[in-house]
């Protein structure tokens, strides 16, 4: 299905975001959050006819590695990164604040990160009959853990946390 | 009963392989699953001293996830035939490995990191067995390997492939451990009694399943057994929540009604539930079936015995789903020891019931509001 683009928007770079209610310590959440409100504001689609496909290739990093530090250190987890430490959490957020019920996928692939998000979009709009599927990538500056993992896999990180949004639906010669 | 035809657009299963605090292979659930054995015991991976509860469902030893993981996609396409070179995709329903996480912030090392990044794991187990097609995860929490069993059906069923290998992964270890006992999420009493009234919540398990999905036709061009018809799937988020279910199982109850809308029924036979023991949860998972199917609903919750499998439940699930099917037996909910009037349905609390099985939906629930179910249909 050939889709095209209805919303875009972009937060790069370091970026003073407000927090989102919930969520602490990690600016994976807010860029997330933020980036699909801006992306999302002023469409008129109901929310089961909504899908969200996120991709990324390491995720909330920053949630992950200080959880893990604090354990090993032998400190008490915070309940909060365990709230937040799936992507699940600020998807269900989003889904939350703007009556989204269609589905709510997160992908993480190192072969062709953009193709494979463009693809998830057009296989949901065909198949799941969706009136619109809301894309994001979001990936984070690095830190000790990814960098290393990167090196590894030979895969660049970026410079700087950055998320990227991109509502799309079926371009108008498929309708 | 309907029969898969050849010549429709049906999606079928022609393989499976899976491990689980019981072991490897479908002898190792009839033998725990199917008897209603839980698998809970102090784990020996960690020191569980710094946690309220020491227990969980782990296989004996400390397993290595990739290779785990191999072991069951190869018995998966060992099953269905499936030969290398084949441009089958490769959908896996994971987070990767968290001791890689752990070993490098306590030792520094970097031993297994690339296992740490679930795409790269991906891509060996589509590498290791030379799958030509593309190799994705999908890191949604405890719905992520229903998800790629779901985005497999898409794929075939869209005919962008001819054959998907779908797995979910996940093993017993101290990072999730350390952040459910956080959340109080874990059984106090060393125990996982969906249902009951007396249910504290839940236990982490080892859990590993691998599951081929082929066009009916590509299995009958191919000369290899159809061991059920996938017949359908639904997906739908609460939109109530971050962490709680809604109350009347919402979401749940849209995902049942859409995986019954795609399979032509109104019906089935058995559902395998979500059932994690949690007070939240259970409730509203019951109302969501009541809703959907009536008060008869039998339903049970194999996390009894096997634990929650976070990000492998939906796949290791859909393989219990299908011996459940094929062997005409449900599995029992363990544990269960007193009604609770917020859950009345039938719940198999007596043990494994052995009744003819057309049709079984296993339904996934994970944090964030989201649900599965998935349709399994006699052939």
């Amino acid at each position: 299905m050939k889709t095209r683009v209805r919303a875009s928007a972009k937060l790069d770079g370091p970026v003073e975001l407000p927090p989102v209610t919930g969520f602490v310590e990690s600016s994976f959440n807010p860029l997330l959050y933020h980036v699909a409100m801006t992306c999302l504001a002023g469409q008129d689609i109901p929310g089961d006819r909504l899908g969200v496909v996120l991709v990324s290739l390491m995720g909330d990093a920053t949630t992950t590695d200080l959880a893990s530090e604090r354990m090993v250190s032998g400190q008490v987890h915070n309940p909060l990164l365990f709230m937040q430490a799936t992507a699940n959490a600020v998807l269900g957020r989003l889904s939350t604040d703007l009556g989204i019920t269609g589905p709510l996928l997160a992908l993480s692939t190192t072969d062709d990160p953009a193709g494979e998000l463009l693809a998830a979009a057009e296989l949901l709009l065909a198949v799941d009959d969706l009136d619109a599927v809301l894309t994001l990538a979001v990936e984070l500056a690095p830190n000790p853990r990814t960098a290393r993992a990167h090196a590894l896999l030979g895969t660049d990180p970026p410079a700087h946390d950055v998320a990227v949004a991109q509502l799309l639906e079926p371009h108008p010669e498929e309708t | 009963m309907t029969d898969a035809d050849p010549l429709s657009d049906d999606v079928v299963v022609t393989g499976f392989g899976v491990h689980t605090a019981f072991g490897r292979g479908a002898v190792s659930l009839r033998d725990g699953v199917f008897a209603g054995v839980p698998a809970f015991a102090p784990a020996t991976r960690f020191d569980p001293a710094p946690y309220r509860t020491p227990m969980t469902a782990a296989s004996a030893g400390t397993p290595v996830l990739r290779e785990v993981l191999a072991d069951c996609a190869g018995d998966a396409l060992r099953m269905a035939g499936v030969e290398p070179g084949t441009p089958a995709a490769v959908l896996l329903g994971s987070a990767g490995d968290w001791t890689a996480i752990t070993g490098f912030w306590r030792d520094g090392t970097d031993a297994g990191l690339t296992g740490s990044v679930p795409a790269r794991m991906a891509r060996e187990l589509a590498d290791r067995f030379g799958l030509t097609g593309r190799a994705v995860a999908f890191s949604n929490a405890c719905v992520a390997s229903a998800s790629a069993l779901i985005h497999g059906w898409r794929m075939v069923r869209a005919g962008l492939a001819d054959v998907v290998l779908c797995a979910g992964a996940y093993l017993v270890e101290e990072e999730n451990h350390a952040k459910f006992d956080s959340g109080r999420a874990l059984a106090k009493d060393g125990a996982v009694r969906p249902f009951s009234a007396d249910r504290t919540g839940l236990l982490l398990g080892d859990g590993v399943a691998a599951v081929v999905l082929e066009s009916a036709a590509s299995a009958r061009r191919r000369g290899a057994e159809v061991l059920a018809r996938y017949a359908g799937w639904g997906v739908a988020s609460d939109a109530h929540h971050v962490a709680k279910p809604h109350p009347e199982g919402r979401g749940m109850a849209s995902a049942a009604t859409q995986a019954l809308r795609r399979a032509g029924v109104s019906s089935v036979d058995y559902v395998n539930a979500h059932g994690t023991g949690t007070p939240f949860n259970d409730s509203a998972e019951t109302n969501g079936l009541r809703a959907v199917f009536g008060p008869g609903t039998v339903a049970s919750s194999t996390k009894s015995t096997t634990g929650h499998m976070l990000e492998a439940s939906g796949a290791v699930e859909f393989v219990i789903s299908l011996l459940a099917l094929r062997d005409g037996v449900v599995p029992p909910t363990a544990g269960y020891r007193r009604a609770d009037p917020l859950c009345d349905l039938d719940y198999v609390t007596e043990g494994p019931r052995e009744v003819p099985l057309r049709r079984v939906l296993t339904l996934n629930a994970a944090f964030g509001g989201m649900n599965t179910a998935m349709l399994l249909e006699r052939v």
